[in-house]
Order: structure tokens, then sequence, then C-alpha cells
């Protein structure tokens, strides 16, 4: 652990200085980028090289969101979908740990279940759409268990395989200190698998986007998952580009969060 | 007569996996006294790790008893530190486990890390530290609950041989200062001499107890002192022989 306040040589700051000048520099260049991406992509439509109609526009998704904004629907959309994801995602993920410390925990269990959940992650889920539809309806109620069974496998699969795989050897050592299961737990499998746990949360939020968009293309009467099926029935591809713009905004907003929270569980380990 | 502090009388240990059946312990019969460090030698796969296991209680003999008077400390090949605690409450962890995380005992851990150099590492993480540190802070930590009876599974085999040199010494130092029983497993013939008190010799897997040495270097314990006598070679000899033969 480095003392807080340490005065370093001149030449530890000017590496110091080197890596601020290289983050700087890559951060202008991201931002550059999307700058010129987003400027070709007016200019092109405003030069006629592409057909606006079919590409839509940065401006013209501005004008998009402003009325929609003028609607009043367009926080409703947006809440819409990101409680949808959010409840799924949370669900999905505490369901999950939950689960695969039960078939750690107990071998039958895991031998019982597993051709089970092989089956279950092999399976499409969209396939189980119409039955989603039949038994929770067309509300948000289906878009949500659609979004927890997509993540909730994943989840699984993912955190069992991390506590399966805890070193054997520190078993041993914990035993040999007359250590429980639950202490063998709680000491050891659960901190081990925290950089698993990490990992599990990045996939599973790409996962709760998915279920919930699938879910909104296949019932919905609102969010942005039905804006983009709805704009692209009406050929209004304005509001399906404004819609995926601002998915992948959330979207890259939830995943932040996660890198936010990893930095949070992970800052006093150094490995 | 001194307190015996394990006792093994005709132990057999089988394990059984879906491929078969292995033998790993045939007709072990030994005692370890009070204050004795015993090491045992033997060949690679002959079933070492399976006999400390068995002194440990973490295994129990398909034939025979294994009886132990007092508590028991473990120390393996790796240091096996939680990466994510410090120094300081990697040594905590078997008062943790046995709940014995009071006060006393933990001052009595920190002093303990303390007088044996660890005491500006306690609040580092593992990955800080060289591998011989680590793994005098591994013994530290067998030694939190302050065990009756140390069992090291070749402790020393995961160091460089410079390292390794000097962690012996470290770890005679604090053992015999501690008063410590200890076994000690071993492939390394000069590290069982230059240690122990006693050495048992072990068979080709299953393992049986072929031949046992009273050590004769008087009152020295110190293992590069040791090394230098003249009668370390002739004892490496016989050994090497015993071993091999
Ligand atoms: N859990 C186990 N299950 C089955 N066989 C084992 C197990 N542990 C060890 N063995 C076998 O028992 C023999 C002795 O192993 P071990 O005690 O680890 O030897 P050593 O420590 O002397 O190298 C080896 O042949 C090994 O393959
Ligand atoms: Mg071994």
């Amino acid at each position: 652990m480095m003392k807080k306040k340490q005065s370093y040589s001149a030449e530890h700051a000017r590496f110091l200085k080197k890596r601020r000048k290289n983050l700087v520099l890559v951060w202008s260049l991201r931002i550059g980028l999307l700058l010129l991406i987003l400027g070709l992509w007016e200019l092109s439509t405003q030069l006629g090289w592409v057909d606006s109609f079919l590409v839509s526009s940065p401006s013209r998704i501005g004008k998009t969101i402003a009325s929609l904004y003028r609607d009043g629907t367009l926080f409703y959309h947006i809440g819409t979908t990101l409680w949808e994801t959010l409840v799924g995602f949370v669900l999905a993920v505490v369901l999950g740990y939950a689960i695969a410390l039960a078939l750690w925990w107990s071998e039958t269990l895991r031998k019982v279940l597993e051709p089970y959940i092989v089956v279950l992650n092999a399976l499409p889920k969209i396939a189980l759409g119409p039955l989603i539809i039949i038994w929770f309806g067309t509300g948000s109620k289906a878009i949500l268990f659609m979004t927890l069974i997509v993540g909730l496998i994943v989840a699984i699969m993912h955190m069992l395989s991390a506590f399966i795989a805890t070193d054997h050897n520190k078993i041993l050592l914990l035993r040999s200190m007359g250590a429980s299961k639950l202490q063998i737990l709680t000491k050891l499998v659960v901190p081990s698998s925290v950089p698993s746990f990490i990992s599990m949360l990045k996939i599973n939020v790409g996962m709760a986007w998915i279920g919930s968009i699938m879910g909104e293309y296949i019932v919905s009467r609102a969010g942005l998952g039905y804006l983009i099926v709805y704009g692209g029935q009406v050929f209004k591809l304005d509001l399906v580009m404004t819609s995926t713009c601002i998915l992948c905004i959330l979207a890259a907003g939830m995943y932040f969060l996660v890198v936010l929270l990893e930095k949070l569980l992970v800052k006093n380990s150094e490995s | 007569m001194k307190k015996e502090m394990l006792q093994f009388s005709d132990v057999s240990l089988i394990y059984h996996t879906k491929r078969g059946e292995t033998k790993a312990a045939e007709h072990l019969t030994f005692t370890i006294a009070e204050g004795e460090f015993v090491a045992v030698i033997g060949p690679s796969g002959c079933g070492k790790t399976t006999l400390l296991s068995l002194a440990a209680g973490l295994l129990k003999p398909s034939e025979g008893t294994v009886e132990r008077h007092g508590s028991c400390g473990y120390m393996l090949q790796k240091d096996e530190l939680f990466p994510w605690r410090t120094i300081e409450k990697n040594i905590y962890l078997p008062l943790e486990i046995k709940r014995q995380k009071t006060a006393q005992n933990m001052e009595r851990a920190r002093a303990l890390a303390e007088k044996y150099g660890l005491g500006d590492f306690l609040q580092s993480y593992p990955s800080q530290l060289s591998g011989g540190m680590r793994q005098r802070a591994a013994l530290i930590r067998t030694l939190a609950t302050d065990p009756d009876v140390l069992l090291l599974d070749e402790p020393f085999s995961a160091l460089d041989y410079q390292t390794r040199l000097n962690v012996t010494e470290d770890v005679s130092e604090i053992i015999r200062s501690e008063g410590k029983t200890a076994l000690l497993i071993t492939h390394d013939i000069s590290e069982a001499i230059s240690l122990a008190d006693r050495v048992l010799v072990l068979s080709k897997r299953p393992a049986r107890v072929t031949f046992t040495h009273q050590l004769d270097f008087g009152d020295v314990v110190n293992p590069l002192k040791r090394r230098e006598m003249s009668s370390f070679s002739g004892w490496f000899e016989i050994l090497w022989k015993e071993l091999n033969g």
C-alpha cells in the first residue's frame, strides 16, 4: 500500500506527468472521434450523399428527442425500459447468485440439476415468447420475466463455476483450522469469487438489455424497444435511430456503474 | 518419558476413486513426543501429504488409529495467504475460524509477527511481500492459535535456493524458540538433517516407515551450523542410500 502524500523523485514526477498527458490524449481522441462521426453523418445527409430518410441524422435525432419531450412521452418510454431492465437485472443477479450458492453447497443438487441448466442455457429464450404472453399478459410483468430468464442462467453458471474453482489448498487450510462449511463459504468462497462476480455483472448488464428489448419487441406498448419496433413498422427511421442512441447511452451508463462498483469492491485487495 | 503428542498405530489409508483404489499408507506406526522436531522424508508421491492429512485429522484412517493430544497447526507448501486480506488479517484468520478472536489473542499474534520481523508489513497485502516473507507470514498465521503441534508439508519447496536457506533458518529459530512440537514433511534430505531431531524414512507408495534415525548433533539446532558439521555428510549418505535403495 502506497503511503499517501509521498514526495516523489523528479523522475517519478515526470513519469506521472507523462501518464496524465497520455490519458488526456486518449480522451481527446475518443471525443474527437465521436464528434467526427456525428459531423460526417450530419454532413453527408445535409449534402445529400445519403438519404436522411433511411439513415436519419444527428439533427433529426435532436428534433425527435425534442418532440418526444414535448409530448411528455420521452421519459415515460425511457423510464419503462429502464425500470424493466434494472429490476430484471437485479432479480437475475440476486436469484442467480443464491441458486449458485445452493448448487455449490449440495453436490447432489448440482448433479441432479446440471442437465436442466445446460438445456435452459442452450434454449433461445425468445422461443418462450408466446408462453410468456399467455402466462404474464402483455404488460411489464412479461418483459420483466423475459429479462430475468435471459440473465438468470448466465448468472448461475458464471457464479457456480467461480465457486467450484475455489483453490483446493486454501479449502484444505481452512479445514485444518477446523472451519465449518459455512465458514469456508463466507471466509473464502465468496471473497475469492468477487472478480468473477464483477465480470458476471458486466455480462449481465448486456443480458438485461437483451431481455428487456426483446421482451418489448414481442409484447409491449411502451418502452424504447416498443418505439424501435413501432418506428420500423411505420417507417419512422428517425424514431428508430433516436431510441437506439438513447439505448446506447443508457447501456453505457449502467456499465459504468458496474465499473464504479468494481473500483469500490476491489480497491482493498491489490491483486 | 516426555508426553506423547501424536501417535500413529498401525495406520493404513486407501483412497477410493472411480478409477480404482490407491493404497497411500500402510501400517504406519510411530509417535512424536512433546517438543520434538521430526522430519519425514520419502520419494515424491509416496504418501507424505497423506500422512500429514491423517495427522491433522483431515483424513480418517482406513485401518488403525491416530491419536492427537493437543491442537494442530497446518502449514502447506505454498503460503496460501488470502490476497484480499492484509497480512495482519491473514494472521488473524485461524482465530476467526476458531472463534477465538479476542483482544488478547490478537495482541499475541501481532506480537509474534513483530517479534519475527513482520511488524512493518502488517498492513501490506501478500502480493507486496517476497516469497520468503510470505512463507514467514504463513508460519505466524499457523502459530496464531498457539497450536501444540506444527504440521509442515514441504513448506520450503516452492522457494528458490537462497531464500529457502534463509527461511529454513528463520522457521527453525521460530519453532525452537517457541518450544513447539513439529512434524516436517520433505523430500529434501539435507533439509531434514539440518532441521530435525529425528528422521523417519518412508518407502515408495504405499508409505511405510522403513528407517528411523535419532540425529546426533547434540545441542546444535541451527540449520546452517549443522550443514557445516562433519557428521552432516555422513547422515546425508545414509539417508540417501535408504531413500534410493
Ligand atoms: N484425494 C486423493 N484421491 C485419490 N488419490 C489420491 C488423493 N490424494 C493423493 N492421492 C494419491 O495418493 C498417493 C500419495 O499422495 P501424496 O500423499 O500426496 O504423496 P506425496 O505428498 O508424498 O507426494 C499418490 O499416488 C496420489 O496420486
Ligand atoms: Mg505432497
